[in-house]
C-alpha cells in the first residue's frame, strides 16, 4: 500500500506537467527525437473494433478511480476485471497502439497499475476502503493522484517522449 | 553461397537483382539460437514455417569453424561438427559464453571444451581461440555469433528472394541486460536489426496463445483464461515462465532462468565416466588432448540421448594410448550424476510459480520444450510438480521457440491475418528486479521482478551526509538485499545537490523499461517546498558498464567508498 501510494507521488519530479510549473517542464523538455522505425508493432486492426478505440483512450486519460481507468462498475468481479483489462491492452500496449501515437506507454502503465490494484482481493478492499474515504473528504483518492486532471494529454515531459528502439544511434558499442 | 565477409556488414548487396515482389517485403524473421542448435522460421502468409539449409536440414548446429582463411559455421559447412569437433577448429557452445568474464564458473567449466578457453581469473574477458592449422588463432564468441548469423541470413535471403533485416531473436531469460546488449551487438555485426529478443519460453507461450485462440475462436477475451506453465531446457540455459492466455493476448505472469542445460548434464556425465578428465587440459591443449575431448564428449552425448529412449547403455570408447572405457551405464545411474542438476529445474520451477502466485492446480497446460524435454527424468519432475499424467501435446519441443519468434515477426511488421491468426498480443514480465545501491549496500529494488513491461517506477532517496552536494547512482540487477547478489550494470554521478542537512535533498530516481526492454534511468534533485528541479534531469540508458565484470565496481568502492551514498527517504503521506 505504501509502495502504491509511493510510485504515484504528486510531487514527482517526472510527472511534472505544463499546468503545475512551466519553469520545470522547459526544464525537462527535450528535443524531438528522430524515429528510425517506419512501422511500429502493432495488433492487426481486425480485432479491435475501431469504435473502441476512442471511447478507451478518452476514460483513461481524464478520469479519477482505478474502476474508470478498466471503464467498469465498482463491484466488478474477478473476471470482468480481466476481461476489461484485455479489453483494454489490446488498444493501449505500446504493441498495439504505437500506429496511434502511443509508443511510451503512459497509457497501459497506468492501465496495468488500475488491473494490477483490483485483481489482489486484498489491495482492491485497502482502495477500495481508501477510496470511499476520500470521497466522503471530497478530495482526489489519494492512489489515483498520477491519474487526476493535472497528467498531461499529449506532449509529455522528460522522459515519457521516447519512441521505440533506435536502432544506429542506439546501439551500445 | 553468398559473401562470407563476416566484419560489419552494411546493406544488402546480395539480392538486387533477384529482388521479387515479396509480399511481405518488411517481414521480420524469427532466429532461435541455441548453445547447440539454430533453427530460422518466418510467417509464409497463412503459417509459420521453418527454413532448412542446404543439406536439407531445419537444426543446424550452432557451430563455426576457422580454416583456410574463412570461416564456415553450421550452416553452410559440409563436414559434420564431429569431425571438425577433433581437429580443434570448430568453435561452440557461443551463446554459453558470451558477454561472460574469466572468473566465472561457466567459463570455468568450458575450459574441458575441445578448443581453447583460457582464463586469467582476473574478470576480463576469457581467451579463446581455434586451432588452424598449428596456429591458436584467437576469435570471440561475439565473433563467432556473428559469423554464424551472416550465413543464416544469407541462406535466408536466397530462400526467400528478399533481403533480410529485421529479425525476432529468442533468447535465454537468464541473460543479463549486459549479454543482452552483447547479443544486439552481434546482430549489428551480422547486419541485422533486432525488433524483439524474446526470453525463449514467451516465445514459446506466443504460439500457445496462438493455438487456443485458434481453439476457441468465438469467445474473444471472456472467461476462457488458461495459465500455462513452460519450461525450457536446451544444452545451455533452463528456462521457466507462467503465462495466463485469452483471446490471443498472452500475459507472462512469472520468468525465471538459469544457466543450465544439456551441457552440464555432459560435463557431469563425462566426469563420472573418465574423472581424469577434470584436468585433461592442464598439461597442455595438444592435437592428441583435443582429440581425445572431442571423441569423449560425442560418446558421451551420443550415450545420453539414447538414455532418453532405453534403460542402459554400453559405451566403449578407445581414448588411444591404451586407455579405454568400456562400461554399461544405467539411466539410474546418469540420473544419480545429475542429481543437483534435476534439484535446480524443480527448485526453479516452484520459484516460478510461487513469483507468478499461481497453484499447480490451476495450471491447465504443462508445455515442456528444448533439447532436454526428451530427457525421462525432466519429464517426470515436470509432471510430479505439477501434479498430472501428460504435458501438452500440441507443440514441438524444438521448433516451439522459434515458431513463436516467427509469429512475433509477422506481428511487429505489422501482418495481418484474414483468419486472426496474428491477432496475438504478448504482455512481458522482467525476470529480475532492477534498482540503486544505497547505503549499508543495500540494494533497493525500484523497478521490481515480475513487473510488467512496459514498465515505470521511482522511488525517492536522500543524502546521507550533511552538505552531500554529489551523488553516485550505482544501478544494479538482480535480488537479494544486499548488492553482493546482483550484479553491476550502469552507474552515473549526480552532481549539483544543493548544501543542506541530510536528509533534506529529495532525489528522485525513475526507471523506466520501454516496450523493446531498453532501460533508462532519470534523477532530478528535488528540495522540500521548491516545486522545480534544482538542476536539469539525467536520464541514462543502461547498462553503461561496457565489460560487466567487477573491475568497474571495485573501482568505485576504491574511489568513493559510501561518501556518496544515498538512502530511501520515508516520504510522508499527504492523506
Amino acid at each position: 500500500m505504501a509502495s502504491a501510494a509511493a510510485s504515484s507521488s504528486s510531487s514527482s519530479l517526472f510527472s511534472l506537467s505544463s499546468s503545475s510549473s512551466p519553469a520545470a517542464s522547459s526544464l525537462s523538455k527535450t528535443a524531438p527525437r528522430v524515429s528510425f522505425r517506419r512501422r511500429p508493432l502493432r495488433v492487426s486492426s481486425s480485432c479491435v473494433s475501431t469504435a473502441e478505440r476512442p471511447p478507451a483512450r478518452a476514460h483513461i486519460l481524464s478520469t479519477g478511480s482505478l474502476y474508470d481507468v478498466l471503464g467498469i462498475q465498482a463491484g466488478a468481479t474477478c473476471q470482468e476485471i480481466k476481461a476489461a483489462y484485455r479489453r483494454l491492452a489490446r488498444v493501449l500496449h505500446p504493441d498495439a497502439a504505437a500506429a496511434s501515437g502511443d509508443y511510451h506507454g503512459t497509457d497501459f502503465i497506468r492501465l496495468h497499475e488500475a488491473y494490477a490494484t483490483l485483481s489482489d482481493p486484498q489491495k482492491r478492499a485497502d482502495y477500495d476502503r481508501a477510496l470511499f474515504t476520500s470521497r466522503r473528504r471530497c478530495v482526489s483518492p489519494p492512489f489515483a493522484v498520477s491519474m487526476s486532471d493535472d497528467v498531461p494529454t499529449g506532449g509529455l515531459t522528460g522522459f515519457q517522449s521516447y519512441t521505440k528502439r533506435r536502432w544506429e544511434t542506439d546501439q551500445c558499442w | 553461397m553468398a559473401n562470407p565477409s563476416y566484419t560489419v556488414a552494411s546493406d544488402n548487396e546480395t539480392t538486387a537483382d533477384e529482388k521479387v515482389s515479396s509480399p511481405f517485403p518488411d517481414l521480420a524473421i524469427g532466429i532461435d539460437i541455441g548453445t547447440s542448435q539454430c533453427s530460422v522460421a518466418f510467417w509464409n502468409g497463412s503459417r509459420v514455417e521453418l527454413l532448412r539449409n542446404t543439406r536439407n536440414q531445419q537444426h543446424m548446429r550452432s557451430y563455426v569453424t576457422f580454416k583456410d582463411e574463412i570461416p564456415a559455421s553450421g550452416v553452410s559447412n559440409q563436414l559434420s561438427q564431429e569431425h571438425e569437433m577433433l581437429s580443434g577448429a570448430a568453435i561452440f557452445n557461443m551463446k554459453r559464453l558470451i558477454g561472460r568474464v574469466d572468473t566465472d564458473p561457466i567459463v570455468h567449466a568450458s575450459k574441458n571444451l575441445p578448443f581453447l578457453v583460457q582464463t586469467l581469473d582476473i574478470g576480463v574477458r576469457p581467451f579463446i581461440a581455434a586451432l588452424v592449422g598449428n596456429v591458436w588463432r584467437s576469435t570471440t564468441p561475439e565473433e563467432a555469433l556473428a559469423i554464424f548469423l551472416v550465413e543464416l541470413r544469407a541462406m535466408a535471403e536466397i530462400q526467400l528472394k528478399r533481403p533480410i533485416r529485421n529479425v525476432i531473436l529468442t533468447v535465454p531469460a537468464a541473460f543479463s541486460r549486459f549479454q543482452l546488449t552483447r547479443i544486439e551487438r552481434v546482430c549489428a555485426m551480422a547486419g541485422l536489426h533486432v525488433l524483439r529478443l524474446m526470453p525463449e519460453p514467451t516465445a514459446v507461450a506466443l504460439l500457445y496463445a496462438q493455438q487456443q485462440q485458434q481453439n476457441v475462436h468465438d469467445n474473444m477475451g471472456r472467461g476462457n483464461e488458461k495459465t500455462a506453465l513452460i519450461f525450457n531446457m536446451g544444452a545451455g540455459y533452463c528456462d521457466v515462465a507462467v503465462t495466463a492466455t485469452a483471446g490471443g493476448i498472452s500475459q507472462i505472469k512469472a520468468l525465471a532462468g538459469i544457466t543450465l542445460g544439456g551441457e552440464d548434464l555432459l560435463s557431469n556425465t563425462l566426469l563420472h565416466l573418465l574423472p581424469e578428465s577434470r584436468n585433461f587440459f592442464c598439461s597442455g591443449h595438444g592435437i592428441h588432448e583435443i582429440h581425445i575431448m572431442g571423441i569423449l564428449r560425442m560418446a558421451t552425448q551420443d550415450a545420453i540421448n539414447r538414455l532418453s529412449f532405453q534403460n542402459s547403455v554400453q559405451i566403449d570408447i578407445d581414448l588411444g594410448n591404451g586407455v579405454k572405457i568400456c562400461k554399461v551405464l544405467e539411466r539410474k545411474e546418469f540420473e544419480w550424476v545429475n542429481l543437483k542438476v534435476f534439484e535446480k529445474c524443480e527448485n526453479l520451477i516452484k520459484q516460478c510459480l510461487h513469483d507468478a502466485k499461481v497453484y499447480v492446480e490451476d495450471v491447465n497446460d504443462v508445455i515442456l520444450v528444448g533439447g532436454c524435454s526428451y530427457i525421462p527424468r525432466i519429464r517426470s519432475l515436470v509432471t510430479g510438480i505439477c501434479k498430472r499424467q501428460e504435458v501438452y501435446p500440441g507443440i514441438n519441443p524444438l521448433e516451439a521457440a522459434v515458431c513463436g519468434a516467427a509469429l512475433e515477426g509477422a506481428v511487429a511488421s505489422g501482418i495481418s491475418d484474414p483468419f486472426g491468426n496474428l491477432d496475438l498480443l504478448t504482455i512481458q514480465a522482467t525476470p529480475l528486479g532492477i534498482g540503486i545501491r544505497t547505503e549499508g549496500d543495500i540494494f533497493v529494488p525500484i523497478i521490481l521482478k515480475g513487473a510488467t513491461i512496459p514498465a515505470r517506477r521511482e522511488l525517492t532517496f536522500t543524502t546521507v551526509h550533511d552538505n552531500q552536494t554529489e551523488a553516485l547512482i550505482l544501478v544494479y540487477e538482480g535480488e537479494g538485499r544486499k548488492v553482493g547478489k546482483t550484479h553491476l550494470i550502469g552507474h552515473f554521478k549526480l552532481i549539483g545537490i544543493p548544501s543542506a542537512n541530510k536528509g533534506v535533498p529529495e532525489i528522485n530516481i525513475c526507471m523506466d523499461i520501454d516496450v523493446s526492454n531498453v532501460l533508462r534511468v532519470l534523477a532530478g534533485i528535488k528540495m522540500p517546498d521548491v516545486q522545480w528541479p534544482v538542476c536539469p534531469l539525467m536520464e541514462v540508458r543502461m547498462p553503461t558498464v561496457d565489460d560487466g565484470h567487477g573491475w568497474c565496481e571495485e573501482a568505485l568502492n576504491r574511489t568513493y567508498g559510501s561518501k556518496l551514498d544515498l538512502v530511501t527517504l520515508q516520504k510522508k503521506t499527504h492523506m
